[in-house]
């Protein structure tokens, strides 16, 4: 027995190596606490870097300013939209640069796409406003074309070989000339916040995917958080415990957990085709976004209401206060924080989420701005998947300044609620 | 009043303090007569939590602007009684009361008695202090401005400020009655709490171990307060201080197992206990 007796100083040399011991095992742990974050900020990092590497070019663009000849020839008077501007535009800027047109008008034609249809448009406009400036000549300012926008940004390099890339030697120097002589002003992208989607990329503005994204968050505000508070209240403090509540219990968990494409289904059958409210309408969108929303929030709002301290309930029924007292006066000022944070997280859910958009008609080309609920209307999940699909190359980096738009709006709409939790819990 | 004939006081022979023979007797009740007239008449009251007896028959008297502490070791039910009083076991579910408790003649338990009036009656001070988050100000408004029985914002000021000097507590916070009421000590909290329980003028003050969370300065307060307050109020303390019990209350309820044993005049009880159970507990051989 004496060989297991164990002496003072084995005592105490046995503590210092377990000391040891245990102090290396928490300098481990915090090691790989720090490398995780470091991952994670890392990769946060290269995917922001990488987005906004590509969507800052689309943040500027290129306007040709060039003076038109309003030949009385040939602009329309009476109805100058009819006028082929584009053309005579082309015609008269070949002939300035002093080149000759073949047969066919291919130079022309070259010369037209290097301008927006854009410029139609506004020569057209200035005509209407001032049918006087017929036989003068006017500056007008235009976009420059997709691809002679990207020319100017550097994205198309002359190593290229020329039958590989879209603008042809020739072309590329009547762009360089055009610049040399003044013409062509690079400014800030305006255009992308204004405008509706085009199918011509340097017309394309993210403004209808914006509104028709806001719409949506408000309907969906206005159903989900009233209706799932309200849920969850009812659930967690007025329903009586039993085999039905927690029947719905576990169908609010698993509901939370639906995939959000069938969310869209739902949608699609009951919304649109049973309740006949108008396709890729705010209206239909932000329906489906809340039910989507409504287990989240539940769950939240539910866990918070859990978290109140008894003692304060106790307080207040003790006080005489009813049971609705307690809880409006009490309980869910106390939780409102929690309920706001799930709030939030659930609508920067909704505003992200894609798959239910696709199936209520909502990543159809849309280039109008909504003014209604009841419009048809684009979001911004949903226009990123439609500028990505789009072959035209400078949709790439509209693409990412989309993202970029949709990481703002996020941003914003969190710091705003963020702030208003700030005032709930000051509030005392 | 009852007495009890059939048990003379146990001698002091060693032996477990409960014996089974004894649970089932009918409680000593001291003969001396009660201090007050009788505010809340329990008779034979039982409590079920899920179907598990938690009180046995209970049947006390508890006379007006008098100070009743009910004491016995934990989990002996003492609480629970105390709770039915106000129907606070209403809030828990699966909890049944049987049996009938009358104030001022009246069933608390009749279906026309409504509890919320029936808390505005009978107010209640928590083991825990528990002030809203709120202003000590809104703390104390709180009860008359739900039961509307305080109309203008002037009315409210006078109530505020009676409720907070009665309770002791005005000197120390007049100056910030638009701070939160969570910021003060605990004993000012504590004292807080009572003041907003006196708000409404219940006519029963219901305490459920107040001092326990607090240290002996803060405790000495309260006792004193509530020695004042006894000239209003009748009030029922529920303490594990056998000390505290002796100085605050002019009767006494001796709990055990979720029976009473034995009641009676405080001094009496701590001189002259007839019970050995009550003895033993008083003397801190268990409990």
């Amino acid at each position: 027995m004496t060989d297991a007796t164990v002496t003072p100083e084995v005592r105490a040399e046995r503590l210092r190596a377990g000391l040891k011991r245990r102090y290396a095992r928490e300098g481990r742990f915090r090691l790989y606490g720090l490398l995780a974050i470091g991952v994670a900020v890392g990769f946060l990092l290269l995917l922001l870097g990488r987005i906004i590497e590509q969507g800052h070019t689309a943040f500027y663009t290129h306007t040709v300013t060039v003076p038109v000849y309003m030949d009385p020839a040939r602009v329309d008077r009476a109805y100058p939209q009819g006028t082929n501007f584009e053309l005579l535009v082309a015609e008269q800027q070949l002939a300035r640069m002093g080149v000759a047109d073949d047969a066919q008008g291919l130079k022309a034609a070259a010369m037209r796409g290097l301008f927006s249809s854009e410029l139609k448009f506004a020569a057209a406009a200035r005509i209407q406003a001032n049918p006087n400036l017929i036989g003068q000549t006017v500056p007008i300012a235009a976009p420059a074309s997709d691809d002679a926008d990207l020319y100017f940004k550097g994205e198309i390099s002359l190593d290229t070989p020329a039958d590989q890339r879209r603008l042809s030697d020739e072309q590329i120097g009547w762009l360089d000339r055009m610049k040399t002589s003044g013409l062509v002003a690079a400014h800030f992208n305006s255009g992308l916040f204004t405008r509706g989607d085009s199918t011509e990329p340097e017309l394309a503005g993210v403004l209808g995917a914006v509104v028709g994204s806001a719409l949506m968050l408000l309907v969906t505000a206005f159903i989900a958080i009233p209706l799932g508070v309200g849920a969850a209240l009812y659930l967690e403090e007025f329903a009586p415990r039993g085999r039905i509540t927690d029947l719905i219990e576990v169908n609010i968990n698993n509901l939370a957990a639906v995939p959000s494409i069938i969310y869209g289904l739902l949608g699609l059958a009951l919304f649109i085709n049973w309740m006949h409210l108008p396709r890729a309408s705010p209206l239909v969108g932000g329906l489906v976004l809340a039910l989507m929303a409504l287990p989240t929030i539940i769950i939240a709002t539910r866990s918070s209401l859990k978290a109140v301290p008894p003692s304060i309930r106790e307080a207040a029924l003790a006080m005489g206060a009813s049971k609705t007292q307690t809880v409006f006066h009490h309980t869910l000022p106390l939780a409102m924080p929690g309920v706001m944070t799930g709030a939030i997280i659930s609508m920067a859910h909704a505003l992200g989420e894609t798959a239910p958009l696709l199936l209520i008609g909502m990543v159809s080309f849309i280039p109008g701005i909504p003014h209604g609920l009841g419009e048809p209307t684009g979001a911004l999940p949903s226009l990123v998947y439609i500028w990505e699909n789009a072959s035209e190359r400078a949709f790439h980096e509209r693409t990412a300044a989309a993202i970029l738009v949709l990481l703002a709006f996020m941003i914003v709409m969190n710091a705003a609620a963020i702030f208003l939790r700030r005032r709930f819990e000051r509030r005392w | 009043m009852k007495f009890n004939l059939f048990r003379a006081p146990d001698g002091v022979e060693g032996g477990a303090p409960a014996e089974t023979p004894l649970m089932a007797a009918p409680p000593v009740v001291h003969s001396s007569g009660p201090v007050g007239p009788t505010k809340i008449a329990a008779r034979d009251v039982s409590v079920f939590y899920s179907g598990k007896q938690a009180l046995h028959d209970v049947s006390l008297d508890i006379p007006d602007k008098t100070v009743t502490a009910l004491i016995g070791p934990s989990g002996c039910g003492k609480s629970t009684f105390l709770r039915t009083m106000n129907r606070m076991n209403d809030t828990i579910p699966g909890c049944k009361v049987t049996g009938r408790i009358e104030m001022d003649g009246e069933d608390i338990n009749a279906k026309s008695v409504d509890p919320v009036l029936l808390r505005a009656r009978v107010g209640m001070v928590f083991q825990k202090p528990n002030p809203f988050p709120k202003t000590i100000y809104e703390n104390v408004a709180y009860g008359p401005r739900i039961h509307g029985l305080a109309t203008s914002r002037a009315e409210l000021d006078v109530v505020v400020e009676a409720s907070l000097k009665r309770a002791g507590l005005w000197e120390e916070v007049a100056d910030r009655l638009h701070s939160p009421g969570t910021g003060l000590s605990g004993g000012q909290q504590q004292r807080l709490v009572i003041a907003r329980a006196i708000a409404v003028e219940p006519e029963v003050i219901l305490m459920d171990e107040p001092c326990s969370a607090l240290d002996p300065i803060a405790t000495a307060k309260i006792e004193e307060l509530i020695d004042e307050l006894r000239e209003r109020y009748c009030i029922v303390i529920v303490t594990h201080s056998m000390a505290q019990a002796a100085r605050v209350s002019q009767r006494t309820a001796f709990f055990h197992m979720g029976r009473l044993i034995e009641t009676g005049d405080t001094e009496d009880i701590f001189t002259n206990p007839r019970e050995r159970r009550t003895l033993d507990y008083i003397t801190g051989r268990f409990g």
